[in-house]
């Protein structure tokens, strides 16, 4: 007799005037399907069929749009979840800092076999998403609402056991709602760059902790690679929530106790956090291996790189780390609202129209369309009904600048979009935000009632007869939605599949009517443009790319964060003045621009402007701003498969050689990684690849063989390999090898963190590695205190080094 | 009214009109797999492919709207590539048959499911000629034959390959038995004169399909009577008489006796307007003794015409040494449509398609599947031994043991047409085959997910119909695929729109279970279901 299973899993009764209930609130016509949707999921942690057959029963909503929108978007279970859902990020930054081994060690620790998602308690399920928006912190995790950063394979056991004890002690509110209420965890970094340590950071650093310690102060320490102003050393930088970033120069262990006491007076409303924070930072502090888990507050996941680190320049981040994002009053006196007031009482429509043509601004979706001329289109069109759209669903893995924007200056965004509506003759709106982004769109929510509440949102704005009515709607998980005609496919409640252009949004668009759909940041960009002039705007920049940029900033950086910087200064610039350069001593490589649909342009090229077409030229493009830095341990084509993996995994489906030209791609490169590739190969992947820019139907398809085409074509000795079972970066799992070199001190630290048991414990003796049971975690490499442990890959493979 | 220029041509539409409807004015032939005439374009398929005012991207014509001034080309070596391609991509993950298993190895092609079905309905006149559209000598192959097809049949990984081999014999014997056996009807004369030399198989079968294309035709033998290497077969001399007296009676003329040396070839060549050489195998020296070139296997030819000898052909052994009775009447049909098309002066001559997608070896649960749709029951031997052959019902009861491999839809199938068209190389992007069972809820249509290129036709037809359940494009990327909501079968999910759905769905996705009816099984024109 078995007695040892589980038991078997009872499906719950699903109480269907639930249904009822949700379709009586939020109303039951064919666009409200993805908001009911959400509902329900939010109720039920999945969708149950029974739920779907009633949805059907009571509303408009066919069966068809029903199975059709649900099985499309990825935030949709079709499955019960545990208990807790995990959502691991596959983001850019993320899988460049080892998303998959973390995801590994997850799964082997919850002990799910292959397609399981969920442990066999119930317990936790396990989920991928393509990018949580916090990639300075990667690799990260979301348990439910709390997000741990920075995890490493040997970590992950940890974070779920902090997690499950908050759990046990009911603190998850207080984890969760930390951003909000702005108690959340600190982060003091310290650089620990070879200059720093130079300049003494490592005592600095000890001597932070211990006041840390003694003044229980709310924060984690977080040693950071090379900050690049290396005269200043040892550097120490200051994070809090809702406060600009603070940086201390040449610190002297003496200084530590007076930062922190300067930053963490303690308040009643830390007190309240406080205990529970002292039992974790016992813990966090006082390990040896300087990689603690660390559990984050959602608000000091990107902090903005300090503002005078190199040649940055605010205006759509203007007043960035001094403005309390809900904060009205505070929003008008850094001049919120004076355009606004300008352009209702002062402008006529057409006028605004011009004054953006003039300015030169191009949208900062990626594409780089002129945004005078769009906004032209559709204040031309003869249509009595207009939108106006604000497209927030910012899905590029390894990009965060729509949230930063949307979380820091929803004021901004919106007064943008009220100045759009004024131009173009719009009176509704629709902001359109990732769900994942739950920050975001609570503070929208409240923003938008404020503004409401006002008289600065609804019917005669400003006491002008402008009408203008907001509505937020979530994204539910589709990069491909980022394409306008799929956003407004989404918005009317359908699956986010892209059509053909012409007709463009501009002459017909949500529900068939003039639509103008910008990115957040070019709306965050109107108001200056609007208080500021044209020609300000306009001499900041190149010739063709007016005005800033704003980038997220991550990968192998020092520095990583949110950035602005004027048009035409060089990728270079970017990450050695402002990102402080490549972490951890190593070279820089390569850096990944514009994500799936972007490329990665090598070292040597980054002096490239910032421009939309010097980028084109390059071979990567503008995209949304993300800026994905690579060393020398990141390997080329793994990049690749990774970014076809992700535009494969996202393509809608709808033409032949997005959905199965793409996958073809990825078997190729796939193969490439695995050891299988073969002669012919490169040649296939290229035929394909132009064959997919060149008839795809829609955006995503047509730039999703960018990746592929610019590694190729800067680094096609790194391909080339791969054909020969080679991967010279030593990551490539399949093709490498972990070896133990005479370094060794027999400290047995690899043999007792190995999972697998491949290391035999043999204290003061070199071991070696048992290859058939190496997992390829990188665990001991990461532990070895004497950097013992080799990575080997081609033919040496076959004949680890030989000793008795 | 734009007006625009394509492919040279100046064509005026009306607004809003796409430049396939252009190209539909002009009568420029642009494929399409999933539109669907006056409904907004789907744009999935991609096979519609054109250049537009010399951009560098490619756009489809049936949803790029038209307009003046525009500039298209439909044509070029690059739109050609990029459809070929789009095709290539769609059939690289196909998971079905075009033909039936046994219909490809058999060396004669023969279409064998067709054969079986006609069997099952008891219209065997027609299978006779289905069988005689490809095999002259049924009765002696049905005795001697190897029976390839009967290896690649799939009925044998369920329990014991359909017997193939019998019941082409039986189809055959009931035909010879018969007060007036079948004779194919022959073309209207054309004038034309051929000779064959050799009056084995290959000769013979020859002969009979000349014969029908309406060329005069005469055969030179040098033995007493016809028949070749098949008169030293395990065969009773009287079938193999019978069968070629039938061709004979079609008004082959035979000359028996007479060996032909190089000087009578000249001298043929001059009276006939074409020669076939059926001699059989031809060591190289004695190729020389017919004056002509050989290679180590046999005579060098391409196409079955001799090199640099316009007007002389060669087949089977003679080409290239084979025992297999099969393979030598598959060359004399090859080199009759080689033949016929020099005589009437045609540069290429119509090739048998044989394009087909590979399904391979199916797991035991696939299997079971479409075992159920076939008789259950194990091989059938002849009661009276394999001498006897089959009765009427041991054969309708071995030829339902069919499993039907072949596709449902294989001429109505506008991907494989386009696959032909566009000489699309099935191996070129091959991938893992698409997942999905057979849906068999619905009593008269079955949906097979392996063959379903996500067009979305059907989806639209449901909706137009007002289905209430319909289907859906469920998932999203290379796993989306129409199915009923909320888990259910196709019986479910199309109440009222199943023959519009099967009509137009362009793969063998959707089709109708039954592959025939009685009724169109005794149409020997039968193309499949696809006119039901």
């Amino acid at each position: 007799m078995a007695e040892a299973t589980a038991p078997p899993p009872v499906a719950p009764t699903v109480d269907l005037t639930v249904v009822d209930r949700l379709v009586a609130e939020i109303g039951g016509a064919p666009e409200q399907l993805i908001p009911l949707l959400q509902a329900l999921q939010s109720h039920f942690r999945y969708l149950p069929p029974e739920a779907l057959r009633r949805l059907s029963e009571i509303t408009e909503i066919t069966p068809a749009a029903i199975a059709g929108v649900s099985t499309f978007y990825s935030q949709f279970r079709h499955q019960p979840a545990g208990r807790h859902v995990i959502s691991i990020c596959h983001g850019t930054a993320c899988h460049v800092k080892g998303a998959e081994l973390v995801t590994d060690a997850l799964r082997r620790r919850l002990s799910l076999a292959a397609g399981e998602d969920t442990d066999a308690e119930g317990l936790f399920t396990v989920q991928p998403v393509a990018c949580l928006g916090c990639c300075t912190l990667a690799p990260v995790m979301q348990i439910d609402g709390v997000t741990y950063g920075h995890l490493t394979p040997d970590s992950v056991g940890q974070a779920l056991d902090d997690f499950l004890q908050l759990a046990d002690r009911g603190l998850l509110a207080d984890a969760e709602n930390g951003g909000r209420d702005g108690s959340g965890l600190a982060e003091i970094r310290i650089g620990v760059g070879s200059c720093c340590v130079a300049g003494g950071s490592l005592e600095v650093a000890q001597a932070l902790e211990a006041a840390v310690r003694s003044l229980a102060a709310p924060a984690v320490l977080k040693p950071v690679g090379c900050v690049g102003i290396c005269h200043q050393t040892p550097l120490v930088e200051i994070v809090l929530p809702h406060q600009p970033p603070a940086l201390y120069a040449r610190v002297q262990p003496g200084d530590a106790e007076a930062i922190i006491r300067r930053h963490f007076r303690p308040r009643g409303v830390l007190r309240r956090v406080r205990s529970a924070l002292t039992v974790g930072l016992d813990k966090l502090l006082t390990d040896e291996s300087w990689q603690p888990v660390t559990r984050h507050a959602l608000e000091v996941r990107d902090a903005p790189v300090c503002a005078f680190l190199g040649p940055q320049q605010r205006l759509a981040t203007e007043a960035s780390g001094a403005l309390d994002p809900l904060d009205l009053d505070d929003y008008r006196h850094h001049e919120g609202f004076v355009a606004l007031r300008h352009a209702l009482k002062h402008m006529q429509p057409e006028e605004i129209v011009r004054l953006v043509t003039e300015s030169g601004l191009r949208g900062r979706g990626g594409a780089g369309f002129p945004t005078g001329v769009k906004w032209g289109l559709v204040r031309a069109a003869a249509d009595q009904t207009k939108y106006v759209i604000c497209n927030g669903d910012e899905g590029d893995p390894g990009a965060f600048m729509d949230r930063m924007l949307l979380e820091s200056y929803p004021y901004r965004v919106l007064e943008g979009m009220i100045i759009a509506a004024r131009a173009v003759g719009a009176t509704e709106g629709l902001l359109y935000v990732r769900a994942e982004y739950q920050l975001a769109v609570q503070r929208l929510r409240t923003a938008l009632q404020a503004l409401e509440a006002e008289g600065l949102l609804g019917d005669g704005i400003l006491g002008t007869g402008l009408s203008f009515h907001l509505h937020l709607r979530e994204g539910a998980g589709a990069f491909v939605c980022g394409e306008e005609t799929a956003l407004i496919a989404s918005l009317e409640g359908q699956r986010g599949m892209p059509r053909l252009r012409p007709p463009f949004p501009a002459e017909s668009g949500f529900h068939g009517h003039p639509t103008l759909i910008n990115n957040v940041e070019t709306y965050a960009l109107v108001p200056w443009i609007i208080r500021s002039g044209a020609e300000a705007f306009a001499e900041i920049g190149t010739e063709r790319s007016r005005g800033t940029k704003v980038f997220a900033l991550a990968g192998k950086v020092a520095r990583g964060g949110l950035i602005e910087v004027p048009m035409g200064v060089t990728v270079r610039q970017i990450v050695e003045e402002i990102g402080g350069g490549v972490a951890g001593g190593r070279r820089f490589k390569a850096v990944q621009i514009g994500g799936p649909s972007g490329g990665c342009l090598p070292a040597e090229l980054a002096d490239v402007p910032v421009d939309y077409e010097a980028l084109v030229g390059a071979g990567a493009i503008m995209g949304s701003g993300g800026l994905v830095v690579l060393d020398d341990q990141d390997c080329m084509v793994d990049i690749a498969r990774y970014f076809l993996e992700f535009t494969q995994r996202e393509s809608c489906g709808r033409c032949t050689f997005c959905r199965v030209g793409t996958r073809r791609m990825l078997d190729i490169l796939d193969k490439l990684c695995t050891g299988g590739g073969r002669p012919g190969d490169l040649e296939r992947l290229e035929e394909l690849a132009h064959a997919v820019q060149r008839s795809s139907l829609c955006g995503l398809g047509r730039t999703a063989p960018n990746p592929v085409l610019t590694t190729l074509r800067y680094f096609r000795d790194e391909y080339e390999a791969h054909l020969e079972g080679r991967c010279p970066a030593g990551k490539c799992k399949a093709l490498i090898n972990y070896t133990i070199n005479d370094q060794c001190v027999g400290c047995t630290k690899c043999a007792q963190q190995c999972p697998v048991q491949a290391i035999p414990l043999l204290p003061f003796s070199r071991p070696e590695i048992d290859q058939e049971k190496c997992l390829r975690c990188d665990t001991c490499r990461r532990v070895c205190p004497v950097g013992a442990v080799d990575v080997v890959s081609g033919p040496s493979v076959e004949a680890p080094l030989a000793h008795a | 009214m734009p007006k625009l220029t394509l492919d040279n041509q100046e064509v005026t539409v009306p607004a809003g009109a796409t430049i396939l409807d252009a190209a539909r004015q002009l009568g420029v032939p642009i494929p399409t797999l999933c539109h669907l005439p006056g409904r907004p374009a789907q744009c999935s398929c991609l096979v519609c492919l054109v250049e537009v005012n010399g951009g560098e991207r490619l756009l489809p014509a049936c949803g790029t709207v038209a307009t003046e001034g525009m500039t298209v080309v439909s044509e070029s070596a690059e739109v050609h590539a990029a459809r070929r391609m789009a095709l290539e991509l769609l059939l690289g993950d196909h998971r079905g048959d075009c033909l039936g298993p046994c219909q490809g190895v058999c060396p004669a092609h023969l279409d064998l499911p067709k054969m079986l079905e006609q069997i099952a309905a008891g219209c065997l006149r027609e299978a006779l000629i289905t069988v005689k559209q490809r095999l002259a000598l049924p009765a002696c192959l049905g005795r001697v034959c190897a029976a390839m097809c009967e290896r690649g049949c799939r009925r044998g990984t369920v329990d014991a390959p359909v017997s193939l081999r019998l019941l082409k014999r039986y189809v055959a014997d009931v035909d010879l038995a018969a007060a007036e056996p079948y004779l194919p009807p022959a073309a209207p004369p054309t004038g034309r004169r051929a000779a064959i030399v050799g009056a084995g198989p290959t000769g013979l079968s020859a002969a009979s399909y000349l014969r029908q294309a309406g060329h005069a035709v005469t055969i030179y033998e040098q033995a007493d009577q016809p028949g070749g290497g098949l008169r030293q077969a395990d065969l009773p001399a009287e079938v193999l008489q019978a069968e070629a007296a039938l061709i004979l009676r079609q008004g082959v003329e035979l000359v028996s006796r007479r060996r032909v040396t190089p000087e009578d070839l000249a001298a043929l060549r001059a009276s006939y307007d074409a020669v076939l050489l059926a001699v059989g195998e031809v060591k190289s020296n004695s190729g020389a003794t017919l004056g002509l070139p050989a290679g180590p296997q046999g005579l060098l030819a391409h196409d079955y015409a001799l090199l640099d000898e316009p007007g002389l052909f060669a087949a089977g052994s003679t080409l290239s040494p084979s025992r297999h009775a099969a393979r030598a009447c598959g060359e004399g049909y090859g080199a009759a449509q080689a033949i016929n098309a020099f005589l009437r002066g045609e540069p290429d001559y119509p090739r048998e398609d044989l394009l087909t997608v590979r399904m391979g070896k199916l797991s035991a649960e696939e299997l079971a599947e479409r075992a159920g749709e076939s008789s259950s029951a194990a091989r059938v031997t002849p009661a009276g031994g394999e001498a006897t052959g089959f009765s009427p019902t041991e054969a309708a009861g071995e030829a339902e043991r069919c499993l039907h491999c072949e596709c449902a839809k294989l001429h109505a199938c506008a991907l494989r047409a386009q696959a032909i068209r566009y000489q699309a190389h099935l191996g070129h992007f091959r991938g893992d085959k698409l997942p999905g069972h057979l849906d068999l809820t619905h009593p008269e249509v079955v949906y097979d997910p392996g063959k379903c290129i996500a067009c979305g036709i059907c989806v639209r037809l449901a909706e137009e119909a007002g289905e209430p359940l319909g289907l859906a494009l469920v998932g999203r990327g290379l796993g989306m695929r129409p199915a009923v909501p909320f888990g259910e079968g196709l019986a479910g999910g199309l109440t009222r729109a199943a023959a519009a759905c099967v009509a137009a769905c362009p793969t063998g996705a959707l089709a109708w279970r039954q592959h025939l009816t009685a009724d169109s099984a005794c149409t020997d024109s039968g193309e499949d279901q696809d006119e039901r």
